[in-house]
């Protein structure tokens, strides 16, 4: 086995797959692991990477993506920038391998586990290995794409939370992904995959940081899994903050008993292209899944997001609220799709989707997709895409505001509603901080 | 302080004002009553700089300037307040951020330092207090899920707040119970001053129980048709508009279309 990775060429299927020869991902004298991997890497073979005939993929641009080649980074002792100090539990990835010198592995409890997946996969000590192997890969949906497939053979590492039943974790996880280029050939690609098992009337709070250095290149490919039991509550961020030349490729999968409370919150604020998957199914009655995102395009960014909530038993609800706000050139897409089964009765569902455009460039496709299969249910949807209001702008330039802060106020009000849906005071005072610096220059003593 | 010649105006292409007269000076409250659709809204939103306004003829002078070349924001800075009939709504932006960007707005128009954190708040709370408002009010988003009453009351706390020189409330009692009414009304008169101009848009002589207006117009067809005393509000109630002529309905369907 060659010390030093293969370059891949992103577009062709055979690279991908000869390429896999030359790693060696953890876990691989697992059999049922092994077995996946095999499976999922035949199963690319066939798809290959999802181009615009792909009908869930018409919309968004790879072609920037598959013009690059591509490398497995070897581990780097590179210190993240960005790194900040903290006294929370948190997780550190560069370039997609766990940096133990790097993270702050608290103790979070008897009932609670968190480590990083290589190392998991290695305890042979304790359940880990059989809870990973009960939940891996289980609430990924059948059909499914070249990437998702991808990420399930090649993934080498990424988080594994596990909640034994009652335990509560009080503490907000912080996890770190950072991406650097690493040579002039080939840009980094990292396939990241995490778990999240909470098990009967478990509690956590974790957020998932995807950063990388200003101007690199590279693609992030990052595959979470959240299994929540009876009434279990997991309320999960995922911050995208990749580098401005970035690719990233991201989901998060979703699967929920009865009772069980769970939050996603999706912003994405960096990358070049990037993508969202998030997929729920409601599988247990008064299961609830609240989606929040938030969007933030400018210069020439692409920003999907594909959301799909499965109503598959009756008295669940699901509450998704997403806004984009786009300058400059940006793009974005929004996919909502709610499936209420013929069993699902008393389903409540609601979804919003309102577009800003700030540019005559920029553009915004939304596309609400509702199928409904039961008949006593109450489902709604509303879509807008549009500029800011013109009384409320006339309203606070009468005040004295000039019209460039009055733009600035309005935009950031916009923003701020899906930031006011986060009940972490630190993770909603720090994106308020983020937003703020970002739309209201000048003006961020106001909020 | 205010003079308006011969103004007449277009909105969206049809003439609402035709040729409006009126002079306002320091310490006075006029009243400006009229029929519905007679062009008082037009005359507020146009002297605050509404976009969509357009002056065919005649001038607006305000402060001895030419007011059409101004900004609204640039009107507001110089001291001219409207208090809207319909106040928006705004969720995301608190009460204490519009007002806080709008003073810190106004200080830095006349050239001075922005206020104190402890300054505002103290302020703020001292002018809330004047209009009866509560102080959980204050954080919350503008007008976001307040009553109509509220909403009133929250025009006249801004006005307190950014103390102007011209407040021309638009309609401000209409929607209001007699309570709300009276509260605003005492709002108002807190703030005559002999140097602060007031000019009350309105269809009811109700509100000039509250507030006694030094002057009243009637405005109908797109002119001021008879100006007097307070005593032309009470000669108003009681014979109803139609003794006056010229009242068309057009400038109520465009202000509706505008508003």
């Amino acid at each position: 086995m060659s010390a030093k990775a293969m370059t891949i060429v992103a577009d062709e299927a055979d690279s991908w797959v000869d390429n896999y020869q030359s790693i060696s991902p953890a876990g691989n004298h697992l059999p049922w692991l092994q077995a996946q991997r095999e499976n999922a890497l035949k199963r690319f073979a066939q798809l290959g990477l999802p181009g615009i005939r792909d009908e869930q993929w018409r919309y968004t641009n790879l072609r920037a993506l598959k013009s690059n080649a591509y490398s497995v980074s070897a581990p780097s002792s590179l210190i993240p920038s960005q790194l900040e100090e903290t006294d929370q539990p948190r997780l550190v990835f560069v370039n997609g391998h766990f940096r133990s010198d790097l993270s702050e592995l608290k103790e979070l409890g008897p009932k609670v586990s968190l480590l990083n997946l290589a190392t998991a996969l290695t305890d042979e000590s304790s359940d880990l290995a059989d809870n990973i192997a009960n939940y891996f890969g289980k609430s990924l949906p059948q059909e499914t794409h070249g990437f998702s497939v991808l990420n399930t053979a090649y993934a080498r590492d990424g988080y594994v939370l596990v909640l034994e039943p009652g335990a509560v974790c009080e503490q907000v996880i912080e996890i770190c992904y950072f991406n650097h280029g690493e040579s002039q050939e080939a840009n980094t690609v990292s396939h990241i995959r995490n778990l999240i098992i909470a098990k009967a009337n478990s509690q956590c709070t974790i957020v998932e940081r995807h950063m990388g250095d200003d101007g690199s290149v590279y693609l992030s490919n990052a595959i979470t899994e959240i299994h929540a039991h009876e009434n279990a509550h997991v309320d999960h961020y995922k911050l995208l903050r990749e580098s401005d030349n970035a690719f990233h490729i991201g989901g998060v999968y979703i699967n929920q008993d009865s009772s069980s409370h769970v939050k996603n919150h999706n912003i994405a604020l960096g990358g070049l292209v990037s993508r969202n998957d998030i997929y729920c199914n409601l599988n247990g009655q008064g299961a609830h899944i609240e989606m929040n995102g938030l969007v933030l395009g400018k210069n020439r960014q692409h920003v999907d997001n594909h959301t799909e909530v499965h109503h598959v038993v009756p008295n669940c609800t699901s509450d998704e609220y997403y806004k984009t706000i786009l300058d400059d050139h940006s793009r974005s897409v929004f996919r909502g799709r709610i499936i209420v089964a013929e069993d699902a009765q008393l389903t409540n569902a609601d979804q919003q989707n309102n577009n800003l455009i700030l540019s005559p460039h920029a553009e915004a496709d939304s596309k609400p997709q509702l199928e409904i299969y039961a008949d006593d249910v109450k489902c709604s949807h509303g879509a807008t895409v549009g500029q800011l209001d013109a009384k409320s702008m006339f309203y606070l330039r009468s005040r004295g505001i000039d019209a460039e802060s009055a733009r600035a106020l309005l935009t950031f009000a916009f923003a701020n509603e899906v930031i006011d849906r986060i009940k972490v005071d630190a993770v909603r005072t720090e994106l308020t901080q983020t937003i703020a610096g970002q739309l209201l220059a000048g003006l961020e003593d106001l909020v | 302080m205010l003079k308006v010649t011969n103004l007449h105006v277009s909105v969206f292409g049809t003439s609402i004002l035709k040729g409006v007269d009126l002079e306002v000076n320091a310490g006075e409250v006029h009243a400006i009553m009229g029929p519905n659709g007679s062009g008082k809204s037009t005359l507020s939103n146009v002297i605050a700089g509404r976009d969509g306004y357009e002056i065919t003829e005649g001038s607006i002078e305000y402060m001895g300037k030419d007011l059409s070349e101004l900004e609204a924001e640039e009107r507001a800075c110089e001291g001219i307040f409207l208090a809207f009939q319909y106040p928006v709504e705004i969720p995301g932006v608190s009460n204490m951020a519009m007002l806080k960007a709008a003073i810190n707005s106004m200080r830095k128009h006349r050239g001075e330092k922005e206020m104190t954190a402890g300054d505002f708040l103290k302020l703020i709370r001292e002018r809330a207090d004047l209009v009866e408002m509560k102080h959980e009010f204050l954080k919350r988003s503008v007008n976001e899920g307040f009553s109509g009453g509220e909403k009133k009351r929250n025009e006249i706390l801004q006005m307190a707040m950014l103390e102007p020189k011209l407040a021309l409330l638009d309609e401000t009692d209409s929607g209001l119970d007699i309570d709300a009414l009276k509260i605003v009304s005492q709002g108002v008169n807190a703030l005559r001053s002999p140097d602060r101009a007031m000019v009350l848009v309105t269809h009811y002589q109700r509100l000039l129980d509250y507030i006694i207006p030094d002057h009243v117009h009637v405005l109908a067809g797109g002119r001021i048709v008879k100006s007097g005393d307070k005593s032309l509000a009470l000669e108003l109630e009681e014979k109803g508009y139609s003794w006056l002529e010229g009242g068309t309905n057009a400038a109520a369907s465009l202000e509706q279309v505008a508003n």
